[in-house]
């Protein structure tokens, strides 16, 4: 009988462990608060720095101590996912544009519009930064900064080729990035994407093309209600553009995705490349290109002059399944305060959320002045809403980039990858209404 | 009664002892493999998880409706034979190689046992810097052999980039059947080889005569788990490809990555389902087969 109260009483101690290891934070019996924060873009150098501001807003809210979870990126979002699922183990969250919608559509994430807009530093934000906030009434996260593309350029190759400056548009990308190319030297024009997220550079030549009918609240539709797909500019534009990859890329840029194209310009092999502010870090401390031989330009404007700037971003929400909501939306506001936005943005590379913050040297001037340009003439390069939010985002991310590989490969003609895009989004919001 | 009495706390003991195994492995194990089992029959999909109907066996009508699947199975074909003939072949010759004694043997054996250490991601990284036609260490060593004139777009060319995936999981996997063959060749008694070759038969009948036979049964479990651990493992071609390009390299799990990423877990659920259903068919085929062989 002992030995039955012995194995009965190891199995319940055990399954006591078992789930208080699968618990989350909470509160201490000395009243102390614990909140758990989870990251999804993991780096070593991004988890010291969120750390960093963790113990300051530690140091600066007494009794509050915060837990930050760093799951591998490429596991992130999964394990997000099962946490907010489960209801436990998360107060602070990252959300990113392209997961606040699965994210709120299942109530994990808390409405924060009551608390975000009576912040005391929520007018220093930018009006970027309040819009993408607000999605259907309800703001669900508050962005830590921006992501968006400028041309990184080769200054000296361009001046060789005999031109006076960086290219402004795509047709003038065509022209210079083809005068430049010559294989026999191991020199490229253009870091052409034809791998993972490929398809992100034809849409933004599609929408500089359209831009004039572009609806900015849905960068993929038109003010008609029309894809930007079925647009006869699209046409002209992807034909452009799949120019490029003929005339002024490795064949072998089939398969480049972000890795390639970063080491195809930072070892000096390619003359252009489209990419985000982050790569300014990478080229710069390059040893194979000094910082004479490259700046980076605006984003390519369409034939009239103008050119779309689909701002990716995301930020930090608060879990709707959280104890400690309050403590975890007062840990949202200090993240999103002036200085410790401005470092987070800094230091990761990304287009500030602050106002006027752009003013800081650190922006204006080299490299990152391009963005500053861009931001202050919003006329000519247009803030537009691509819909990453939508249930079958990511379904068409792996379509379009299959259909741009097969349009490289010559199985696919440009007009038949038009067809099917138009049909692919026409189709996805009928089945929505 | 006494004897009843000893059974029941003799059983009480063995169930304490197996106790602790027998909640872990149903608690990490087989819960979330009756949970995966039955999305399979659910339309489960991440974006609205407030409601997740039963459809029967509707997710695997899509699959098989889907015009990808044929190519994805063909892939999966290839991608299972391609790799495990050359590393059967080639892992057999390093563990004969390895078998008599010499010096620095067991740096050799060192060497060639590391990359079982790496992952398998890592692996799939690395070959694709490697399989890179401008900047790769492939091309300029075929150049430099004199082998080719111009780079080859090893990851570009759909043909090509089958190719590079298969030589970066056959170098991956050689390994695994060294280990076992060798571990399996140490067991053969050096008295046998000894008495064939006081009789006259030579190397290439001993090792056709003797030294088979003698490891068949290492041989055919080490292939059998190899071609398991093949068929399911999509990090190399994950990392070098991503099933690209135009989805000409995608495999079986691959394609459920893909579904897992849009979300959809019914389906990917549904398609793991089938890949444990078709294993385990293949699994029961071959150990019938494998014992036909031994019974001759």
């Amino acid at each position: 009988m002992n030995r039955t109260r012995a194995v009965t009483a190891s199995l319940a101690t055990m399954s006591l462990l078992a789930l208080t290891a699968c618990s989350g934070g909470g509160s201490a019996a000395d009243g102390t608060v614990r909140l758990q924060m989870v990251e999804s873009l993991t780096n070593p150098a991004r988890t010291a720095l969120i750390r960093e501001l963790l113990d300051e807003f530690e140091a600066e809210n007494t009794g509050v101590t915060v837990d930050l979870v760093s799951p591998p990126t490429d596991q992130a979002d999964q394990k997000l996912q099962q946490m907010l699922q489960s209801g436990r183990g998360v107060d602070v969250l990252e959300v990113r544009d392209s997961t606040v919608g699965a994210f709120s559509n299942n109530g994990w994430l808390l409405d924060l519009s009551d608390d975000a807009t009576t912040w005391a530093g929520w007018d220093d934000l930018t009006d970027n930064a309040q819009a993408v906030t607000a999605e259907d009434g309800a703001r669900y996260y508050v962005p830590y900064g921006f992501y968006g593309l400028s041309l990184f350029y080769r200054t000296d190759l361009v001046e060789t080729a005999g031109f006076d400056g960086p290219p402004a548009s795509w047709e003038d990308l065509l022209e210079q990035a083809s005068a430049i190319q010559d294989p026999g030297q191991n020199t490229y024009g253009y870091a052409f994407r034809g791998g993972q997220n490929g398809f992100s550079n034809v849409v933004a030549a599609v929408e500089a093309y359209t831009i004039d009918d572009l609806d900015v609240e849905n960068a993929y539709l038109l003010t008609d209600g029309s894809t930007i797909f079925s647009a006869p500019e699209a046409q002209d534009a992807v034909d452009t553009y799949f120019s490029l990859f003929e005339e002024a890329a490795p064949p072998s840029a089939v398969s480049w995705g972000y890795p390639e194209m970063v080491e195809g310009f930072t070892n000096g092999s390619t003359a252009f490349l489209l990419q985000d502010p982050e790569v300014i870090a990478t080229v710069s401390e390059s040893t194979t290109i000094t910082a004479e031989q490259w700046s980076t330009a605006p984003l390519l404007t369409g034939p009239t002059g103008k050119a779309a700037q689909p701002l990716a971003t995301a930020g930090w929400g608060v879990a709707e399944a959280s104890e400690h909501q309050e403590e975890a939306a007062d840990l949202v506001e200090f993240l999103s305060g002036a200085e410790p936005a401005t470092r987070f943005a800094q230091e990761n590379s990304l287009v500030p959320i602050i106002d006027g913050a752009g003013e800081d040297p650190f922006y204006s001037e080299g490299p990152w002045s391009s963005y500053v340009e861009m931001t202050e003439d919003p006329e000519t390069y247009v803030n537009v809403v691509q819909p990453r939010g939508v249930s079958w985002w990511t379904e068409w991310e792996q379509k379009a980039d299959r259909d741009l590989q097969a349009v490289l490969l010559g199985s696919m003609t440009t007009s038949e990858l038009l067809e099917e895009w138009d049909t692919f989004w026409t189709e996805k919001y009928a089945s929505e209404q | 009664m006494r004897r009843r009495t000893f059974g029941r706390r003799q059983a009480l003991t063995i169930l304490g002892f197996f106790a602790p195994a027998i909640v872990f492995v149903s608690w990490f194990t087989y819960w979330p493999m009756l949970q995966g089992a039955q999305m399979a029959f659910r339309d489960w999909n991440l974006w609205d998880l407030t409601s997740t109907p039963w459809v029967g066996l509707g997710n695997f009508a899509m699959i098989l409706a889907d015009p990808v699947f044929p190519i994805v199975a063909g892939n999966t074909l290839v991608w299972v034979v391609g790799s495990i003939v050359p590393q059967l072949v080639i892992g057999f010759l390093v563990a004969l190689a390895l078998w008599r004694r010499f010096r620095f043997r067991g740096v050799y054996q060192a060497l060639i046992f590391y990359p079982w250490a790496v992952s398998g991601f890592l692996v799939g990284m690395l070959f694709r810097w490697m399989f890179n036609a401008e900047f790769g260490v492939v091309n300029d060593l075929l150049m430099k052999a004199g082998a080719i004139d111009a780079p080859l777009p090893w990851l570009a060319d759909p043909k090509l980039a089958m190719v590079a995936v298969i030589v970066a999981n056959v170098w991956y996997g050689v390994t695994f059947f060294a280990i076992m063959i060798l571990a399996a060749l140490q067991s053969v008694p050096d008295e046998v080889l000894e008495a064939a070759a006081i009789d006259g038969a030579g190397t290439v009948r001993r090792l056709f005569s003797i030294v088979i036979p003698y490891i068949w049964t290492t041989l055919a479990l080490t292939v059998l788990l190899r071609s398991i651990w093949t068929f399911n493992s999509p990090e190399i071609i994950y990392a070098m490809t991503n099933g690209g390009p135009a989805g000409r390299t995608h495999i079986i799990t691959t394609w459920m990555i893909e579904y897992t990423q849009q979300g959809s877990y019914g389906l990917a659920s549904a398609i793991g389902l089938a890949v444990m259903v078709v294993l385990f068919v293949f699994c029961a085929f071959y150990l019938m087969a494998m014992r036909r062989v031994n019974q001759r």
